[in-house]
Formats: structure tokens, C-alpha cells, sequence
């Protein structure tokens, strides 16, 4: 028998990109309550593929992350338990109603805010990790069953919101905890611009980054790709990213750039010659600052420096780029 | 300081290694278990069987769990010692291990053999490996037959090389070793690599003899002249051959005298060759200026394999897939590695990326202690949301909290053991302060 | 992907489910009334590999059927053969609308019925009733449920491995004998119920498929009661939703249904507090029919132990079992010589007499290896390989050796009047290839049954010849 298989899923809940998304200017206009019942019964099928398959839902939110729902935990009926009904089977009736309960909730708490900090995408991401890792240990005497240790576990990333370059050291981190522990990591990018960071995600997992096109057919394209345990991917041609960025983010503004400084000693990344690592203090010659100074190409990294703020991720210069090669 | 932590690791690996061998009496005690030298300990076949069971102790139930909770509180204590500094890495090592896989490895001086040992210490050296050298590369080419035989190609990933040599049935020794054959494949895998990277071969070596076809003193020669460098870790005897190869590239020579020994021989080679860190030894210390520089890197983007294909600058081939330098926008089969056409370095990020939990580390948690602590806060793991114990644990090692809690001075979020260890030794980002 | 691991995956995703061929060979009319429940969907579904599951969600949620060459672009070319058995393997159940070979579409009663089952809704009632809450008593706990189906299904298998023994055990339900008898498992001798060979054989399956040989017998007995065996299958598909631990009425069921309800109480699928009570409990070994792991009501000892295995076996024959299970203990008597009895330890050794036993009992090698390789201690499962060579390969040797004799019948030719008709005789047999044996010494040979009456032919042609 094949084996089961663990989902964690990761919902971005930034009210204001789902706002974007659902307006009807859009070529393919989502709503965010359209999203939330194919994930709904995305994550429905994956519990129906096999009766030991795993689930847990997380959701990232701005400021802040929570976890939505764990299959671990939902048989200790918390409150709201759904009436039982003839027509219906009960684990996907629970699962609904506790992921929608708990993001109105979550919705409904955030809803007073005037100005909305970035989602916790991180944080949301770690928490998975965490869990999952939990699940490979199980602590003694606890009620997880063998089954879902030996589970192969991934985790898919529904993101709405751009790349935050602040959030480039721990989503490395994530990603190379992820790759220790084996996990795939998935990303449907559902709206908004291609996010550098996710993609390396996807790419050094082994898994999928899907840029949604047709947002019409947002159910079709999780089931036949994102529903396939990573054990099934070998014999289905499930689409991959078609290219990958492989860009930092400097340590200094938080820039992406596509051509860095490195300190020798700690591999810190700056946008431009600096004459002191601002991590590790060590001094570099100024030798090698002139000669950096001469070389580096004129235009981009100045306005980079002059600004200060983070630049929004456009992926714009490099494409542009590969573009005219062609 | 890479040093000291590397003899730590020594030290938990002498507890598991089977059969580790000491001139001492059988009756030899874990809290005696001193920094006692591999040179200090006979041979292997002089020694008496030891006790490895011995180490560990049972409490008054019988029972292990007081065992295993006194590692992990021995863990806790070690990570808040750890100093929160930077740590220095290496630049960029590229090294391709070869394998002796002749017939004198299947010999059982070396318990079980000679070549399930080495194996078994090639796996934890990649990793150990790896976790040093973050933008490091490891190729193995393997000696059998009197042929090189190429097992791994030259790669960043440690899953990569750790798989080739998982398999033992596929690496069954057979035949005489060919050093010349080997080294040469080894040297032609490396003569593409740019200027500043280290090249390395380090060869474990367990025959007395080579058949070659040439004279191997040429090899010797181009290697010095690629600026090589050789290190050979023999597990019979040592060898003219093999000591000159060392000693005229700058390598490293050793003769393994026990399975101990072997591996503080192999592990020694992990921290970066003293030549390219001049001085350096403190962490961001004086002495480390002399070597300390700016480098440019560019940053490529990789291209699908459904790409248009393309001449590559590097084999002036056909290619679909690749990477483009950001710079000059020229195609390239592989990163990292330096631009041909404008001689950006081109480094991949994440390569560059496996290093910063050492820059910005975690910082401990502290347990908590007293139940009024514990009541104020939420219910479950902020990590993986696990119901914490409400009555206190008793009898807990020093250091531990009878909640098993701890909290994050930051974002005082409290954590379970099991993610407090996670979270500081493998993610590196505390969940509750990644908003 | 590395591809010794593929393989393997595709063999035991090859491997079927033993109720699905069983489906397949029923009328199309009858799977599509099956198929009207969401739940026997679902249920069903979840039987497929997963291949076939695949397909069927990727097929689930389009309006209209695709071109075939369409989602066989979605298959690698390594994933192509798995691709078309699913394909067959999907027809055959009668999931996909008739023209399969161009189009690819799912039926639309199957259809309409998993998209109720996967979203909800619709007025099926198949995933069933739940009984209203009774103030007076409550629900049975799991525990209960779990202790009553481990009895129950006990009590069968150790009437079964101590019958012949002359121990007397709780005899099982007359319906569950009846079961037992048809499907060859226990034989009438002598008046008494034996064990057959196949018998044996059962003792060592996984409790999971030992569940589903004996539904499958039941299922197969099911047209000569009379009983709609639709009505059957969907019952115990709705079984196989509910949840372990709810009370359900019985209000819904079809009159066949609550005749079934007997039976099942009696192989531990289901707890009622009294024949005629208006509500049932399904217990675990009714909700995990469609799921693999872990197919047992929990532990099978009180040691507590979660995990499935307690066997530990060295290279030197010994087998330790932590167990207090009587029935685990007497299973392991099939094939090993107990030594010692401790409280929660059998120690024993595989020895020539003990394996000689079981292999006269009609187990065979391959299933007693199967069996200690199912049931190992968590400790030995980080051995690679598992067990100890030595040991596997001694079971098959010794195996081997009681097949030293082939059997084959035949007729001896003797008593030849002369050299040359013996040998114009032999040469004949020779040219039918039916010469087993032959020794010209004492002129005589032995020829297979196939070819006496051409022999006998030709010796009668021969003799009446020269007589005549």
C-alpha cells in the first residue's frame, strides 16, 4: 500500500491583496470567499485520498501567524462542533467549519486595524516546520500514531502577498530546515508578482512554484498539481517553475539585488562597497574598495542607496534582460 | 574555536562508536571517559572488548527516560555557554574525496571492515563537512579495478553526495586501486573552477599498492602546478608515494591506527586549510583582517529546462538549461562558478545563505520555573501548538523547566522542548519573533 | 526520484485491493445503483492506488470530458504504463463514462455522487443517521468499543487455532461457524470443526486482510440468501464513513440492512446494547475497512503497547515475543517450539520440528516469513535486511525438503516378451514424450497417464498384429 502522506497548508490572509484580487478589474477577478471554498474542498480531497492522510492549515496574517486547524487535535471537539448530519462526511464537515470559524475569527481581529503590517509569512512557515517536526518525533505518550511519522510531508504556500526583503534570512533558514527534515515545499502564487524567495523555496525542496494564470480554474490546478503526494510526482509531470531567481537580499537596505558585495569572512551581502562589515566589523582594504568603486556597474545599486527604503521586488531589470537575449 | 567545537562532536561520536577500543579494563566508566587521545590507545586487536552499555545508567525504575533527559538538559546548558558572536566560515572550498574500493578494504582490521567504516565516516564527514564549508562542493571519485570511478559529481548539496555513497551493494571493492587514474579524474572535475576557490583531494586510502598507468609523479607535479592540494589518510601503512603527495602539495599525511583514530584524522581536514586563513583564528578578532576583503558576486537566474537553447559560454555548447549572469547577461552551465565572458563570481544565494544562522543566532530560551510563570501565558506550543503539561514535572535534570517551557526573551512566546531544540539547532528563527 | 524506490512503489501500488476485482465483475446496472451513495463512493475511492485516485480527482471537477491523449500528456513517460492500467482499472469499475477510449470523463451518477461526498450536501443519507442523544445512557466509550471488537474477532480466531488441539474454546455465533465452513477455512471432521490448511494459512494474515477475506466470503454467500447485495455493499461502505465512538439510528435502513446488523455484531463490526435496540456503535473494525493503516482495534495486548510488533528474532533461531496475548501465542505455537513462558514474554526457537509442523499444516514458508516480518519489534526493524538471512533461508530450505518427492501418476509398462518389443515399445512412448522413467534391465518402463491409451493402442495393434 502507498504510503499517507501530511499537507501543511499555509493561507496568506492579507486583507488588502484578497482586496485587489476580488476587484472585477482583474482579468480573472478572486474573491476571497470564491478562494477559501476550493481550498475548502482542495483540502477535502486530500483527506479523501487516504484515511490516514494528515492536515494541518495555518494561516499568515498581517503581523501575525496562527494555526487554523490540525487534523491532530480536531477529534477533541473544541467548541464548535459541527451538528452531525446524514449527508455529509463527518471529518470534512469539521475541517470546514474550524478553518472557516477560526479565519473569520482571526479576520475579525485584525479587522480594526487603519495601517496593515506585512503578513508573517515566516512565521506561519516556521510554525509548519515546527509542527512537522513534531510529527517526525513524536513526544512519549502521545496520541500520534505511527502513521503520521512516517508520513511524507509537505507543505503548500497559497501567497498573495510580494516578497518582504526583511524576511530573507529566515526564509533561508525555513528553507534549509525543510530540506533537513525532507520536505517538499509547494507554492501557488494566486495573486500579485512573482515572489523571488518562494521560488527558492519551491526550487531547493524539490517542489512547485506555480504562477496562477487562469484564476478561474484555481481548483483544477491544486488538484492536479499540488495534490499528488511528492511519492506520485515521479510518474506525473507536474509543471515546474519555468525559471528561478536566484537573488539575495543585501543586509544593508534589505534591497534585492542581482549583484552583491560579500564580506570574505561572515558572506554578508551589501549593495554596495562598504568600507566596514556592519556584521561582523571587520575592515576591508581600501584597495578593494577603489577598484570595486571602478568597476560596479553604473546605474542601478545608486539609486538603491540614495533611497534607503525597501524597493518594492520587481523582477522587472533581470527578466528584461534575458529577455532581449532571446 | 572550530576546533574546540570539532573534538566536542568527536566526543558524543566516541560514545556510539561501536566497539571503541581502550587499553584500560573492561570494567572502563562513562564519568572517567576523559579527552583520553586516539594516540594514547593501542591497537585495535590489543584492546579488551568495551562496555559501551556501561555509559549509560538506569535510574531506580529502570528505566532510560532520566538518561535520555540529562543529553538533552547537557544540550540546553552547552547552548547558552555558546557564545551569540559571529562565527568565521571559509570561502568557497571545492574538494573531491576519492575512496579506496580495492579488495585490501574488505580487510577486518577495522571493525566491521575497513570499507563499511570508512563509508559509515564519509557519510558523517559530508555532513560535518557541509555544515562548516557552506559554500563548499564535494565530488567522489572511487578506485576499483585499477580505474577511476566517478560516484558523485562536484556538488553543493549534501543530500546529493550523501546518496551516492548510501548505497553500499553499488560501491562493492573490487580489483586494485589506481591512485594516478583517480587523482586525474579528480584534477580534471576541478580545472574549471574560478581563481579564489581552494581545490582539494583528500583520499582514503587502505591498499599498499597502485597500478598506474604513467608515471605518477607527472600527476604530482600538475597538481602542484593547479595548486591542489592532496591529503591522504591511510588505514594500513604509509607509503612513500602517499606521504610525498602530501607533503609537497601541502596536504595532510596520517596513518589510521584504530577506528578512533580514523576519524579524528579524517575530521581534522574539516575546518579550511590554515594557508587561506593566513592568521586568522579569532572571530572577527585583529588577526583576521589580513585576509578579510570584498568580493563582488552576482547572483544568476536559472533557466528552465524548457528554455530556447543557447550557446554556453563556458563549453560553447547547445544548452536549454543554465544560468544568466546578471551582469553581462551570458549563459552558464553551472554556479557556482566565474563569468568567462566579464569574470563576475556567480553564486547561487542560498549557497551564501546556509551560513547566516551563524551570523544571527537564536537567542536561548529560558525555561520557566514557577507555575505562576506558567499560568499567564497561552496553553499550547507557539510553534506547533502542543498542549504544555499543567502539573509540574518532578525530578528534572538542572537547567530544564518542569513545564517543560520555555520562553523567548523577545517575543514571549513559550515554546516545548521539542521545538526549543528544533528551533535553535536546526531552523534558526525563533517563530514567535518572525512577524 | 531514485528508481529502485520507484519500482518497488509501483509493485505494491499494483498490488489490488481484494474487494475490487470482486466489483469489477459485477453488472454495470448494479455498480451504478452502488454508486448513487456518496459514501460507497468515497469508500470506494479510497480503495484505488493512487494513481487511480489521481485520475479520478483530476476528472472530478471538469464539465466536460477531455481528449484521452489530453491527460496523458500530464504522465511522465515512466508513469506511462502505470497511467493506462489505472485508465483500464477505472473502466472496469465502471467509473468513467463509456467512451473512454477517446474521451475521458467520469460517469455522471458516480460523478454527481463524489462531489456530494467530497463538498457535502445533497439528500442521500448515506453517510448515516446519528442517533439522537439518550439521556439515560450514554454512548459506549471507545475503549469498550475497541475491547468488545478485539473480543469478538478473538474469539474466532482462537476458536480456530485451538480446534483440533483439544482445548474449548468460547465457541463463536453459529453464523460466524457457518462463515468460517463455506469459506474452506474450517473443514467438518468427524463431527468437529478442523482447521483446514488454508485455515492456517489465515491465521497469518494482517487482521486487516483476514477482515476482508471473511467479508468477501460474505459477500459471495450474500445472492443465495436472498439478500440485495447492493444493499450490502453500501452498508458496509457506510460503515466505513462513520465515526468511531457516535451512536447511528437504524431508522434508515433498508430491511436487508437490519438483517445484516446480526451478523456484523457477530464478527465485531458493530456494538448494539440489545438485539432489538433502535441504535448501533460501528467499531474500529468498521471504520478503518477502507484504510491500511492500523487495520486493528489497537493494542492486541494489555501491555499497552501501541505499535504492531513484539517479535524479536536472532540468528540463532531464537524468537523473543512480548506478548501476554493467548492468541498471538498460540499462532506463534503453529511454528515454534515454546521454551519458556514469561508474563509478558514467549520465548521459543524456530526450529526443524516446529517448521515442519506448520508446513504440514499447509503454511508455507513465505507466509511464516511474512508473519515475523509483520509483526517485528519497532527494535529489529532497524535492520536491514529485517530478519536474519540465515533464518529466512533455513524456513525455505527446510521447505524444500518436503518437496524431495514429486508425485505424478502414471502406469508401469513390464513384462515385455523380448528386447526388441520392449524397445519398439519404449521408442514409441519416447516419440509421445510420456516416458517418466525406464530401466532396460528389467525391461520395464513408466509411462504418465496422458499417453496409456495411445500405448495401450499401440501394444494391442502390435500383439493382435503378430497374433493375427
Amino acid at each position: 500500500m502507498d504510503g499517507s502522506s501530511h499537507l501543511s497548508l499555509i493561507i496568506d490572509l492579507s486583507p488588502s491583496q484578497w482586496h485587489l484580487s476580488a476587484q472585477s478589474s482583474n482579468p480573472h477577478p478572486l474573491s476571497f470567499q470564491t478562494f477559501l471554498s476550493h481550498v475548502l474542498t482542495f483540502v477535502n480531497s486530500h483527506i479523501a485520498s487516504k484515511h490516514e492522510n494528515t492536515l494541518a492549515v495555518f494561516g499568515a496574517l498581517p503581523g501575525k501567524s496562527s494555526m487554523l486547524y490540525s487534523s491532530l487535535d480536531a477529534d477533541s471537539g473544541n467548541g464548535n462542533d459541527p451538528p452531525a448530519d446524514a449527508n455529509s462526511y463527518r471529518p470534512f464537515k469539521v475541517v470546514n467549519s474550524v478553518v472557516t470559524n477560526n479565519t473569520q475569527k482571526e479576520l475579525d481581529l485584525i479587522g480594526g486595524l487603519t495601517e496593515e503590517p506585512p503578513v508573517a509569512l515566516v512565521g506561519a512557515l516556521t510554525k509548519a516546520l515546527c509542527f512537522i517536526n513534531r510529527l517526525a518525533h513524536p513526544p512519549s505518550g502521545s496520541l500520534v500514531d505511527e502513521a503520521a511519522a512516517s508520513a511524507d510531508p509537505r507543505i503548500l504556500i497559497l501567497s498573495v502577498s510580494p516578497d518582504l526583503a526583511a524576511s530573507y534570512i529566515p526564509v533561508m533558514n525555513s528553507i534549509f530546515s525543510a530540506q533537513k527534515l525532507k520536505v517538499t515545499i509547494d507554492v501557488c502564487k494566486v495573486f500579485g508578482e512573482e515572489t523571488v524567495f518562494l521560488q527558492q523555496a519551491a526550487h531547493l525542496t524539490g517542489g512547485s512554484y506555480i504562477y496562477l494564470e487562469r484564476r478561474d480554474a484555481f481548483l483544477q490546478y491544486l488538484i492536479m498539481s499540488f495534490l499528488p503526494p511528492p511519492s506520485l510526482r515521479h510518474i506525473i509531470a507536474v509543471p515546474r517553475q519555468d525559471k528561478v531567481d536566484f537573488r539575495a537580499a543585501c543586509f544593508c537596505h534589505k534591497n534585492i539585488v542581482d549583484i552583491g558585495f560579500v564580506c570574505s569572512v561572515c558572506l554578508s551581502i551589501f549593495c554596495s562597497p562598504v568600507a566596514v562589515c556592519s556584521t561582523c566589523r571587520t575592515k576591508f582594504p581600501m584597495k578593494t574598495l577603489q577598484r570595486l568603486n571602478a568597476s560596479r556597474p553604473a546605474i542601478p545599486p545608486a539609486n538603491g542607496v540614495s533611497n534607503g527604503s525597501p524597493r518594492p521586488p520587481s523582477a522587472r531589470p533581470s527578466t528584461g534582460m534575458s529577455a532581449s537575449l532571446r | 574555536m572550530n576546533s574546540g567545537s570539532d573534538s566536542d562532536s568527536f566526543d558524543e561520536g566516541g560514545l556510539t562508536t561501536r566497539g571503541r577500543k581502550s587499553k584500560r579494563k573492561s570494567g572502563a566508566r562513562a564519568s572517567e571517559k576523559g579527552k583520553q587521545k586516539a594516540k594514547d590507545q593501542g591497537y585495535s586487536w590489543e584492546a579488551t572488548y568495551a562496555r559501551s552499555w556501561d555509559t549509560v545508567q538506569e535510574d531506580e525504575a529502570g528505566s532510560l527516560t532520566g538518561a535520555v533527559a540529562e543529553l538533552l538538559a547537557r544540550g540546553r546548558r552547552r547552548r547558552l555557554l555558546a557564545p551569540a558572536a559571529a562565527i568565521r566560515r571559509s570561502i568557497i572550498r571545492h574538494l573531491v574525496l576519492l575512496l579506496d574500493l580495492s579488495t585490501s578494504m574488505t580487510d577486518r582490521d577495522m571493525r566491521p571492515t575497513r570499507f563499511d567504516l570508512t563509508l559509515e565516516y564519509a557519510r558523517e564527514f559530508v555532513t560535518e563537512w557541509f555544515d562548516q564549508n557552506p559554500l563548499g562542493q564535494i565530488g567522489i571519485v572511487g578506485m576499483r579495478g585499477g580505474i577511476g570511478e566517478r560516484i558523485c559529481e562536484m556538488s553543493g548539496n549534501p543530500q546529493d553526495v550523501l546518496h551516492a555513497i548510501s548505497e553500499r551493494h553499488k560501491l562493492e571493492p573490487v580489483g586494485e586501486p589506481s591512485l594516478q587514474n583517480a587523482i586525474e579524474m579528480a584534477r580534471s572535475s576541478m580545472s574549471h573552477l574560478p581563481t579564489h576557490s581552494s581545490r582539494e583531494i583528500l583520499i582514503i586510502f587502505g591498499s599498499l599498492t597502485t597500478v598506474d598507468p604513467g608515471n605518477i609523479n607527472e600527476t604530482l607535479s600538475s597538481c602542484i602546478k593547479d595548486r591542489i592540494r592532496i591529503s591522504l589518510v591511510a588505514l594500513a601503512a604509509e607509503m612513500k608515494i602517499c606521504r610525498e603527495l602530501c607533503d609537497k602539495t601541502g596536504g595532510a599525511f596520517g596513518v589510521a591506527m584504530n577506528e578512533g583514530h580514523f576519524k579524528d584524522l579524517l575530521f581534522e581536514l574539516i575546518p579550511p586549510p590554515a594557508a587561506q586563513q593566513n592568521t586568522g583564528t579569532g572571530a572577527g578578532g585583529g588577526a583576521a583582517k589580513m585576509s578579510a576583503d570584498l568580493m563582488m558576486m552576482g547572483f544568476p537566474q536559472r533557466l528552465p529546462d524548457t528554455a530556447p537553447a543557447a550557446l554556453c559560454v563556458c563549453h560553447a555548447q547547445m544548452r536549454a538549461a543554465g544560468f544568466l549572469c546578471p551582469r553581462c547577461g551570458a549563459r552558464l552551465c553551472d554556479a557556482p562558478t566565474d563569468c568567462d565572458v566579464c569574470g563576475l563570481m556567480i553564486v547561487s544565494s542560498p549557497h551564501l545563505a546556509r551560513s547566516y544562522h551563524h551570523l544571527f543566532p537564536v537567542k536561548p530560551y529560558s525555561a520557566v520555573m514557577s507555575s505562576q510563570d506558567a499560568t499567564g501565558s497561552s496553553a499550547n506550543c507557539h510553534a506547533c501548538a502542543l498542549p504544555f503539561k499543567t502539573t509540574p514535572a518532578t525530578n528534572i535534570g538542572e537547567g530544564m523547566s518542569p513545564f517543560d517551557r520555555y520562553r523567548c526573551q523577545d517575543c514571549k512566546n513559550d515554546f516545548c522542548t521539542e521545538c526549543d531544540v528544533f528551533v535553535h539547532d536546526v531552523l534558526h528563527c525563533c517563530p514567535g519573533c518572525e512577524t | 526520484m531514485p528508481t529502485a524506490d520507484g519500482t518497488t512503489d509501483d509493485q505494491q501500488e499494483h498490488r489490488l485491493h481484494a474487494l475490487l476485482p470482486f466489483l469489477q465483475t459485477q453488472s454495470q446496472t448494479s455498480l451504478t445503483r452502488l454508486y448513487q451513495r456518496p459514501s460507497s463512493c468515497l469508500s470506494i475511492f479510497r480503495l484505488l492506488g493512487a494513481v487511480e485516485r489521481q485520475l479520478v480527482m483530476n476528472l472530478l471537477w471538469l464539465d466536460l470530458p477531455i481528449q484521452t491523449s489530453t491527460m496523458s500528456s500530464w504522465v511522465t513517460r515512466e508513469g506511462k504504463a502505470l497511467f493506462d492500467d489505472a485508465l483500464a482499472s477505472l473502466a472496469r469499475l465502471h467509473f468513467l463514462s463509456n467512451n473512454s477510449a477517446i474521451k475521458l470523463g467520469l460517469s455522471t451518477t458516480f460523478k454527481t455522487s463524489m462531489r456530494h461526498a467530497i463538498t457535502g450536501g445533497g439528500t442521500s443519507v448515506s453517510f448515516g443517521v446519528p442517533a439522537e442523544p439518550d439521556e439515560n445512557r450514554s454512548a459506549p466509550s471507545i475503549d469498550a468499543l475497541d475491547a468488545y471488537a478485539l473480543e469478538r474477532w478473538e474469539t474466532v480466531l482462537h476458536y480456530m487455532v485451538s480446534s483440533g488441539t483439544g482445548q474449548t474454546p468460547i465457541k463463536p455465533s453459529q453464523g460466524v461457524l457457518f462463515l468460517l465452513q463455506r469459506s474452506g477455512l474450517m473443514a467438518m471432521n468427524q463431527g468437529q470443526l478442523q482447521i483446514t490448511s488454508s485455515g492456517f494459512q489465515f491465521l497469518l494474515h494482517t487482521p486487516h486482510s483476514q477482515l476482508w477475506e471473511l467479508l468477501l466470503q460474505y459477500l459471495q454467500m450474500v445472492e443465495e440468501r436472498q439478500m440485495d447485495l447492493v444493499e450490502v455493499l453500501s452498508f458496509l461502505f457506510m460503515l466505513s464513513t462513520m465515526e468511531l465512538g457516535r451512536e447511528y439510528s437504524i431508522e434508515s435502513l433498508s430491511d436487508t440492512q437490519r438483517a445484516m446488523l446480526e451478523d456484523l455484531r457477530d464478527y465485531g463490526l458493530m456494538w448494539q446494547r440489545r438485539a432489538s435496540s433502535r441504535r448501533f456503535s460501528p467499531t474500529r473494525l468498521a471504520t478503518t475497512l477502507t484504510s491500511s493503516l492500523p487495520p486493528l482495534p489497537t493494542a492486541t495486548s494489555t501491555g499497552g503497547a501501541k505499535d504492531q510488533g513484539f517479535i524479536v528474532l536472532e540468528t540463532n533461531y531464537r524468537l523473543y515475543a512480548y506478548t501476554d496475548n493467548p492468541l498471538q501465542t498460540a499462532v506463534l505455537n503453529l511454528f515454534v517450539t515454546v521454551k519458556w513462558r514469561f508474563p509478558n514474554l514467549v520465548v521459543g526457537a524456530i526450529t526443524r520440528e516446529s517448521v515442519r509442523k506448520a508446513l504440514l499444516n499447509g503454511i508455507t514458508a513465505d507466509q511464516i516469513i511474512s508473519y515475523l516480518t509483520t509483526y517485528a519489534h519497532p527494535q529489529m526493524r532497524k535492520n536491514r535486511p529485517l530478519l536474519p538471512v540465515t533464518v529466512q533461508d533455513q524456513i525455505r530450505l527446510w521447505e524444500l525438503e518436503r518437496n524431495r518427492i514429486k508425485t505424478q501418476e502414471g502406469f508401469l509398462y513390464t513384462a515385455f516378451a523380448s528386447q526388441a518389443d520392449y524397445e519398439y515399445v519404449l521408442n514409441y512412448a519416447r516419440q509421445l514424450d510420456v516416458v517418466l522413467w525406464e530401466n532396460a534391465a528389467k525391461r520395464c518402463f513408466f509411462g504418465s497417464v496422458e499417453g496409456h491409451t495411445n500405448i495401450r493402442g499401440f501394444i494391442e495393434r502390435r500383439t493382435g498384429g503378430s497374433g493375427g
